[in-house]
């Protein structure tokens, strides 16, 4: 009797052929694969993020306020765009804008960068201190602006008080409460809550530069800062740049931490463009010239980002 | 340019000691080899030479200067890494410059030193380039233009052509040994290539754990090692070791092995004092030849490498690599007959390993 | 006389911890005041001398928040959504960053570049469409539509950042695997999954810190206590009851616990991906 060499496949039964693990496994081995895994995601961020933008550019042409459906939604073309070149708001805004922007990143990216140096020593007791020091980070917005709100109290906040005590401050002060010192506060309490973003990047960064570089230059008789200025920096240049472009985009576009702290107030000495069109949309309801206000923000943030990105390729060489 | 000297220099990280006492004297001029496996200490050893790393006692000299509590940037010496460490973001020009810039070296002065040392090593079509847009080997001449310029008392080289191909190995090792010849300057060079330790060094050092196992002139190192471990190292194919009984009769020396007896006339060692005792017998693989007496034993492999064979023959249980010429292809299972040159033979105290 | 290397070292090391000490104790000191201030009695708060060490202790801002309150409530909607954002990531995205580290295809560079770019799209332009489309689809006011809508900022992220991590599981392994006999789905979950685990643990462990502290999203896309999460709530009690610090502050200590907890626990694993997204980027 002879045996057959190989077994035949057992047939398959009805449920193995609709078994839904079977067809999934089955679908793995083809060619579109990769698309498919794809495919949820390209579609979620289809549905939330691409089709509200357009639908955003295209609102910015027409009138549309939710709380006078009298007006209705005609199309109205630039209307909205030449209001806003001759909005005051819209001008003092895009200043407000840049300072915010400037001065926070600034900020953030000096403490950053001196956190960041100072935890890539690796002494002992670091890894606990890293872990402060990222903290606010990862803090909510609401909480860290009520936390800074609490402590710059002008009744019965600590700040006051310890200024006080050493002598920089003769009585309490109201900081959100004066046009002077408004937008300076809200700055500090940004900085504080963001500056470990670039504390994490670059220390990811100066783990990426050989320790023999160092090693060379303290033979070719570099001291710290020629070091820190001829090697450290240069080779941070690429992850700064893109630390940079990352919280632009991020202080530009959301207006949480000023809502919560002034406002836009006092007056609108703290009133940025994120703030503004957003109080449009959610005060007033003119979702129209809030879109168009979002567009030129859009706009004017492709516009930083190119010119910004081909001046650091340019520096390159 | 000048002379070297550590004096009981030991490092340790906690209770790990990775340098223990360590001495090496380098006249001037000379090119001292650190030659070590990996992890026996012959790079913190160099760091510690450089600067980079402290020691936990013991005394580096620089020429006449006790240079102990000296930065690195005042030793006046000069380092090629195994990795090169060039400035990625300064031009070749820059990098070459850079220690002078350092120093304050005003721009005509340095940019002529810099093309000095750029011609020396042909680098003077690339000194505007970057390194990223540099060859292994071209890099490697950066890095030597680096150290040449500054015209220090002491080059520091550590594994620096490990990360090159085999062919630009041997170019490079050339060039170093020319550059050495005509620039005398004094060098202090680690690798874990024999090759490399023996056609550079005028003086070898062999670490094993933190410890100088032999420091002498190469040819000394291959001809008289200092124990097993430096015989084992240095060679390749490495030493054969032939376990016996050391035996004389009528004043004749012969080492009596589990396959027979080798008559071991014209030995170079005073070995009186082991007659009768187990001793270990070196034999280079090289000093072997086909004959009529000798060892003999049974043909186990047979590898031809193209110029030689090599033969591994079981001598009595105990193998014995023999490097033949390249026409000497003997069948396997073959009985073979090898003699030995006694003058070549080292023989070993088995308990410390050390020659006798 | 030469500057000795030991010497100058440790004065930089000096320098270093001044730096690292003085920047942990300015990063935690407001928290640190804000739980003694939840802590504090009212008149201790409220005070003309600064209290700084209190004596008397309460916890009546804790219980008076929990039980006389919707903050529950709050606290229940944000763990759902939270829930819900980390959910929706999990399923779409790491499949989407498993492609992405595993295949080469026409298109995938593009494609990664766009799942960047969106991020660049201001918040306010897209919330007010959504808004819109949201009241269309009745998905207005509602824990699964604001969970939704957190997709499209956090998605592109989590898909980033898993893709580091999933970069550092070797190929060979599922190669291995399907010559084994294991279909591609197989050597995925069986596979890559594991190795890529803490790294998974840590980008959903960051999303769901991101989806949990939002607060503008959230204020406009909910309307009623059935969906309002803790950061609209707790901004709306400030405005509607003029709520007293000693709750503000009790309110803020319940709801960064669990991100304080969570942060601490993964952070080493949290930072390397965060940086290791951010580096390719």
């Amino acid at each position: 009797m002879s045996r057959a060499l190989y077994t035949a496949a057992p047939p398959r039964t009805v449920w193995e052929s609709i078994n839904p693990l079977r067809m999934i496994g089955e679908l793995s081995e083809t060619r579109y694969w990769m698309y498919l895994l794809l495919l949820p995601s390209a579609l979620l961020i289809t549905a939330v993020v691409l089709y509200p933008t357009l639908y955003g550019f295209q609102m910015s042409f027409r009138e549309m306020r939710l709380n006078r459906p009298d007006v209705g939604t005609d199309w109205v073309f630039f209307k909205h765009y030449i209001r806003m070149v001759n909005d005051p708001i819209f001008w003092l805004s895009l200043r407000n804008t840049a300072i915010w922007v400037t001065s926070s990143i600034a900020l953030e990216f000096l403490i950053g960068l001196t956190a960041a140096l100072a935890l890539n020593r690796n002494l002992p007791g670091t890894k606990l201190l890293a872990v402060l020091i990222l903290l606010p980070y990862f803090l909510p917005n609401v909480v860290a602006g009520h936390m800074w709100g609490l402590m710059l109290d002008p009744r019965l906040g600590v700040i006051n008080d310890l200024l006080m005590r050493v002598g920089l401050l003769d009585g309490y002060k109201a900081w959100f409460a004066d046009p002077k010192t408004a937008m300076a506060a809200a700055i500090i309490v940004e900085s504080w809550h963001s500056f470990p973003f670039f504390t994490l990047l670059i220390m990811a960064g100066l783990k990426g530069i050989p320790a023999d570089l160092y090693k060379a230059a303290d033979i070719d008789g570099a001291g710290p800062l020629a070091q820190l200025r001829l090697i450290t920096l240069p080779m941070l240049k690429t992850i700064i740049a893109a630390a940079v472009i990352l919280r632009v985009i991020g202080l530009v576009n959301s207006p949480d931490l000023l809502l919560i702290l002034t406002s836009g107030g006092p007056g609108r000495s703290t009133q940025v463009l994120s703030l503004y069109a957003f109080q449009m949309a959610y005060k007033d309801f003119n979702f129209g010239y809030a879109g168009a206000l979002s567009v030129v923000m859009f706009v004017l943030l492709m516009g930083f980002a190119w010119i910004y990105v081909r001046l650091s390729k340019v520096n390159e060489d | 340019m000048a002379t070297l000297s550590i004096k009981g220099v030991r490092k340790s990280f906690g209770s790990l000691e990775v340098l223990k006492n360590i001495d090496i004297e380098l006249e001037d001029g000379g090119f001292l080899v650190l030659l070590g496996p990996s992890g026996c200490g012959k790079s913190t050893l160099l760091s510690i030479i450089a600067g980079l790393e402290p020691s936990s006692g013991g005394d580096v000299t620089i020429g006449e200067r006790n240079v102990n509590n000296v930065h690195p940037k005042d030793r006046n010496i000069a380092m090629v890494f195994q990795s090169y460490a060039l400035y990625p973001t300064m031009s070749v020009r820059r990098n070459i410059g850079f220690g002078l810039e350092m120093r304050k070296m005003p721009t005509p002065e340095r940019d002529a030193a810099v093309k000095k040392a750029a011609d020396l090593l042909q680098i003077e079509h690339l000194l505007e380039r970057k390194p990223g847009q540099l060859s292994g080997g071209q890099r490697q001449r950066v890095a030597m233009g680096r150290a040449i310029v500054r015209d220090p008392d002491l080059f520091l080289f550590d594994e620096p052509l490990s990360n090159l191909d085999a062919k630009l190995r041997v170019e490079m090792r050339t060039e170093i040994k020319r550059l050495h010849d005509r620039l005398g300057t004094t060098i202090v060079y680690v690798t874990h290539d024999q090759i490399e330790a023996m056609t550079l060094g005028t003086k070898v050092a062999v670490m094993r754990n933190g410890v100088i196992q032999q420091f002498a002139d190469p040819q000394i190192i291959y001809e008289q090692p200092a124990n097993v471990f430096v015989a084992a190292f240095i060679g390749s194919p490495t030493t054969n070791f032939l376990n016996g009984t050391l035996e004389a009769t009528n004043g004749l020396l012969s080492l009596r092995h589990g396959g027979g007896s080798l008559d071991l006339g014209g030995l170079q060692q005073d070995v009186g004092a082991f007659v009768g005792r187990p001793v270990v017998a070196g034999i280079r693989p090289e000093t072997l030849q086909v004959a009529e007496t000798g060892v003999s034993g049974t043909v186990e492999v047979v590898e031809p490498t193209g110029p030689d064979t090599m033969v591994i023959l079981n001598v009595g249980g105990q193998m014995l690599t023999a490097r033949l010429g390249s026409r000497d292809r003997p069948k396997l299972g073959q009985a073979m007959t090898l003699s030995v040159d006694a003058r070549a033979v080292n023989l070993f105290d088995p308990d410390s390993g050390d020659r006798i | 006389m030469a500057q000795t290397r030991s010497s100058s070292k440790l004065l930089w090391d000096v320098v270093a911890y001044v730096i690292m000490i003085g920047l942990a104790i300015i990063c935690v000191f407001p928290i640190i005041w804000t739980f003694l201030t939840s802590i504090k009695v009212d008149e201790d708060i409220v005070t003309r001398e600064m209290v700084y060490f209190p004596t008397r202790f309460t916890f009546d801002n804790y219980v008076k928040l929990w039980f006389q309150s919707s903050y529950p409530t709050l606290v229940a909607n944000s763990l759902i959504v939270t829930g819900l954002t980390v959910l929706i990531c999990l399923l779409t995205g790491a499949i989407a960053s498993y492609s992405f580290s595993r295949f080469n295809f026409p298109g995938r560079t593009q494609l990664m570049l766009g799942y960047l770019v969106v991020r660049m799209f201001p918040a306010v332009l897209m919330i007010i469409p959504l808004f819109i489309v949201m009241r269309q689809v009745g998905l207005l006011d509602s824990t699964v539509g604001l969970a939704i809508a957190y997709t499209s900022f956090l998605l592109p992220l989590f898909v980033w950042m898993l893709k580091g991590f999933f970069d550092s599981a070797p190929k060979e392994l599922e190669s291995a695997a399907r010559i084994d006999g294991s279909t591609r789905i197989g050597a995925m979950l069986r596979i890559v999954v594991p190795i890529a685990r803490n790294g998974l643990v840590a980008t959903c462990v960051f999303v769901a810190i991101a989806a949990w502290n939002e607060y503008l999203f959230a204020l406009m896309l909910t309307t009623s206590q059935g969906s309002r999460t803790w950061p609209v709530g707790l901004q709306l009690m400030v405005g509607e009851f003029q709520l007293p610090w000693g709750m503000l502050a009790a309110g803020g200590m319940i709801s960064i616990l669990p991100v304080v907890i969570l942060f601490a626990i993964v952070q080493r694993v949290m930072v390397a991906g965060i940086t290791a997204g951010a580096v390719k980027g």
